[in-house]
């Protein structure tokens, strides 16, 4: 795995390519590094609880690849196992036997998974009783790290994300957009090859939103992870994502994989542009078949 | 603040006002309700075995209190990292617990006898509980959210234990210790009361035998001044260490 | 064969009581004497049924005590707390001092009581009174208060009278505070009346306990503490269940 950009300089400002082909866009190549292999490559995973008596089939049979550098987002309506997915690729949870996970080209069971990935909750989950400086380096300091030292690696990262002057401020002082930069920037400085955001942005306004979309790919693009991205919301999807990928209603399966053959980086206007709205009504239509079966069944 | 402190002022002027009004309008004999400048007198003149019996007593809520608390901190740290202590534990303290705490006393004085043993015993019984119960509510309050956010960066349950139950569970543990500082101080002069050397709830005994009602009301005065300097010390400690609340 | 959960719960909860106690059963026969401190259960158990009579009068007047003190104690509480509400100007003065008499050791005032009330079960009843008093009508008015003014005012927009709020909307917002001071004061009570006892009475659980104290009669001393919890724990379960069924919606209002 090349070595990734970690501590760079805060001056630098990603390359603005007007226009140009896909391939001019250098700055954020899609395709893997020859040789390497995914990152995460998921068959068959299923998974099964026991509630109540009840057999509830949150996932079955998902497939799913995602190679490395690659950003991709997964939709699907509620209840479609997004979450228990996440759970399972995060080493939080087991998967049912009987379906195979390959983590860096390695065969693995779920439960080594553990400590593997940097997962990022969908609330902020920041600790009122520490600063925000703490709050980043709270990771760091799990792999054992000395704080003076993972605070000496985190200060730097601050212009980047926005949060220059509020390294001592208290969480319960900032806004919901900083916390949720603040949130990112301890999942940005756990280094892992794998990065998993749970809706992120679900409880910004959409203005907030979209300036945070915007950012979002700034960092992703000088730091390089790989990143799994779920949300709610189709826009954010493809303007986010290299790939959407969609999921089906309970029990949740992959329904859909669409590239984004947009190129980066980009910009707010290509909201409107044709390519954009093409992909928008391939989607919207697996989507709202979805949604609607989610909706007629829910029980819970 | 200074809003608040102005009409707390007031109250008690009011009620001092009532009390010494009472006392003349209906003409209340002393050894019914003394009054405030009687009480303060009595303080004055009792001062210094009041002090000394104030001292005793706050040994032995103070040792009983620190002792209980340890106690019931490290139960729950062990539940919170064997939870099935819990399953255990739990009726047996429920069973000690339906026992009114005072009902304990004369078995405390029984097996420990009349010196400060008992009386540190009992405290740590009653507020060892107190803290205990609150601790394990805020241990296990914890959000599970948090939980497995730390264990997806590789926190075993020691770590998740020390960065975020302890410190997650404090406004809890604060507001057991808050109950539990003036529980000990009423346990311990109850027990007192019963059987003791010295102490404030000696005082109180003694005065009762010999009806010295002025000397009970000043040992109350005291006691009660006593209970409240500790519990508003606490809630300094629960705003200065519980500051993001 | 299949027990129900229900069952199977119930046994989980009692087992390691049951375990405690058949460990003490056997731990006193083995290394006790006639005056060990913890005598076998089975002899406890016998000498309470040998003493029946002295000890249901007993419990029966600890019982009463107890019983005359909380319930007008609730009663008043509730009034005390809803005329607090109402009138700012006392709340204001007299609510922190309501407070801080909490940290007052008030059972030390039981000497006081016997002055005033005489040697009789008033005595008794009046400090269990005091007790409970003061828990309910602080969570009365602390619930009473914090009804979120968007449900007044929707209730309002209705044309609700004040009566129809106080009832409709901020006591039942009240109820799960005041229930959590209910079950507070109903233990209190039971402690004020035990140690009013201690003050002057002739009967009582109370006295029984110190009576086997001064007689260092352990069989008698564990026979009153046994009978203490269980007049205890009977208490507290009537005001758990009552609130349980009445005021369900507990929690966070």
């Amino acid at each position: 795995m090349p070595a990734l950009a970690f501590n760079v300089p805060t001056g630098v400002q990603p390359e603005v390519v007007a226009g140009g082909s896909h391939a001019a866009a250098c700055g954020a190549s899609v395709e893997p590094a020859a040789g390497n292999p995914p990152i995460i490559v998921l068959e068959s995973v299923s998974k099964t609880f026991d509630a109540h008596g009840h057999r509830v089939v949150a996932i079955d049979g998902v497939d799913l690849r995602v190679d490395e550098g690659e950003f991709v987002a997964l939709i699907g309506p509620s209840g479609c196992g997004k979450s228990t997915l996440f759970n399972i690729v995060a080493g939080l949870q087991d998967a049912d036997s009987g379906g195979t996970i390959r983590f860096g080209g390695e065969r693995r069971k779920s439960t080594e998974l553990l400590g593997k990935v940097s997962f990022m909750p969908q609330r902020d989950l920041l600790f009122p009783w520490r600063r925000v400086i703490d709050n980043v380096i709270l990771a760091l300091e799990v792999e054992g790290m000395s704080r003076s030292d993972a605070r000496a690696r985190a200060l730097p990262m601050f212009a980047g994300f926005g949060l220059s002057g509020f390294e001592r401020h208290y969480p319960n002082q900032l806004s919901g957009g900083m916390r949720q930069r603040v949130a990112l920037m301890r999942t940005f400085l756990f280094e892992r090859p794998l990065m998993l955001l749970d809706e992120p942005f679900g409880a910004l306004d959409s203005l907030t939103r979209a300036m945070m979309q915007r950012w979002l790919l700034d960092v992703w693009q000088l730091h390089r992870r790989t990143v799994l991205f779920i949300t709610h919301d189709i826009d954010e999807a493809i303007f986010l994502g290299d790939r959407v990928v969609v999921m089906t209603a309970r029990p949740g399966r992959m329904k859909l994989s669409v590239e984004v053959g947009i190129e980066r980086p980009r910009h707010a206007d290509i909201r409107t542009s044709a390519a954009f709205l093409e992909i928008r009504k391939t989607l919207l239509a697996a989507i709202e078949e979805e949604s609607m079966k989610s909706f007629l069944s829910e029980s819970v | 603040m200074l809003a608040r402190s102005a009409w707390i002022a007031l109250g008690l002027l009011v009620i001092a006002l009532v009390w010494e009004g009472a006392i003349h309008a209906f003409r209340i004999p002393p050894y019914i309700l003394p009054g405030l400048g009687d009480i303060a007198g009595a303080v004055a003149v009792n001062f210094a075995p009041l002090m000394r019996g104030l001292r005793a007593t706050l040994f032995v809520a103070g040792v009983g209190f620190a002792a209980g608390t340890v106690i019931a901190l490290a139960l729950v740290l062990a539940i919170v990292l064997v939870p099935a202590i819990e399953k255990g534990l739990m009726p047996l303290v429920v069973a000690v617990n339906s026992v009114p705490i005072v009902a304990y006393v004369p078995l405390s004085l029984i097996v420990f006898g009349i010196g400060p043993a008992s009386k540190i015993a009992m405290v740590l019984l009653g507020a060892g509980f107190t803290v205990f119960i609150n601790a394990l509510q805020g241990a296990k309050a914890v959000d599970q959210g948090a939980v497995n956010m730390l264990r997806s960066f590789g926190a075993g349950p020691l770590r998740v234990a020390w960065l975020l139950r302890l410190p997650g569970a404090l406004p809890a543990i604060i507001t057991g210790l808050r109950i539990a500082v003036v529980r000990s101080m009423l346990i311990a002069i109850v027990a007192e009361m019963l059987g003791s050397h010295d102490g404030l709830g000696r005082i109180i005994y003694e005065a009762t035998q010999q009806i010295d009602f002025l000397r009970v009301w000043a040992a109350i005065a005291v006691a009660s001044v006593a209970s409240m300097l500790l519990y508003g010390l606490l809630v300094w400690i629960d705003q200065k260490l519980v500051w993001w609340k | 064969m299949t027990r129900s959960p229900f069952l199977r719960n119930g046994l989980v909860q009692v087992a390691p009581l049951l375990l405690c106690l058949v460990a003490w059963e056997v731990l006193a026969r083995i290394f006790g004497s006639t005056h060990a401190v913890m005598p076998p259960v089975s002899t406890i158990l016998l000498g309470i049924f040998a003493d029946g009579n002295t000890l249901l009068r007993s419990f029966g007047r600890t019982l009463a005590e107890t019983v005359l003190g909380f319930v007008p104690a609730a009663a008043f509480g509730f009034i005390a707390g809803a005329l607090f509400a109402r009138v700012r100007i006392a709340e204001r003065m007299f609510f922190p001092l309501f407070l801080i008499s909490q940290t007052v050791p008030v059972v030390a005032f039981g000497a006081l009581v016997i002055i005033w009330f005489g040697n009789g079960i008033m005595s008794k009843v009046a400090i269990a009174f005091y007790l409970t008093f003061f828990p309910v009508t602080v969570n009365t008015l602390r619930g009473l208060r914090a009804v979120d003014q968007d449900k007044i005012n929707l209730l309002k927009s209705f044309g609700a009278s004040a009566w129809m709020l106080f009832w409709r909307l901020e006591v039942p917002h009240a109820l799960p505070g005041i229930m959590a001071a209910l079950l507070l004061g109903v233990s209190l009570s039971l402690v004020g009346a035990i140690v009013g006892e201690w003050f002057g009475a002739t009967v009582g659980l109370g006295i029984v306990l110190v009576q086997a104290m001064y007689a260092e009669d352990m069989v008698r001393l564990w026979g009153a503490i046994l009978l203490c919890g269980i007049l205890g724990s009977t208490l507290y379960g009537l005001v758990a269940f009552a609130a349980r069924r009445w005021v369900w919606w507990g929690g966070e209002i």
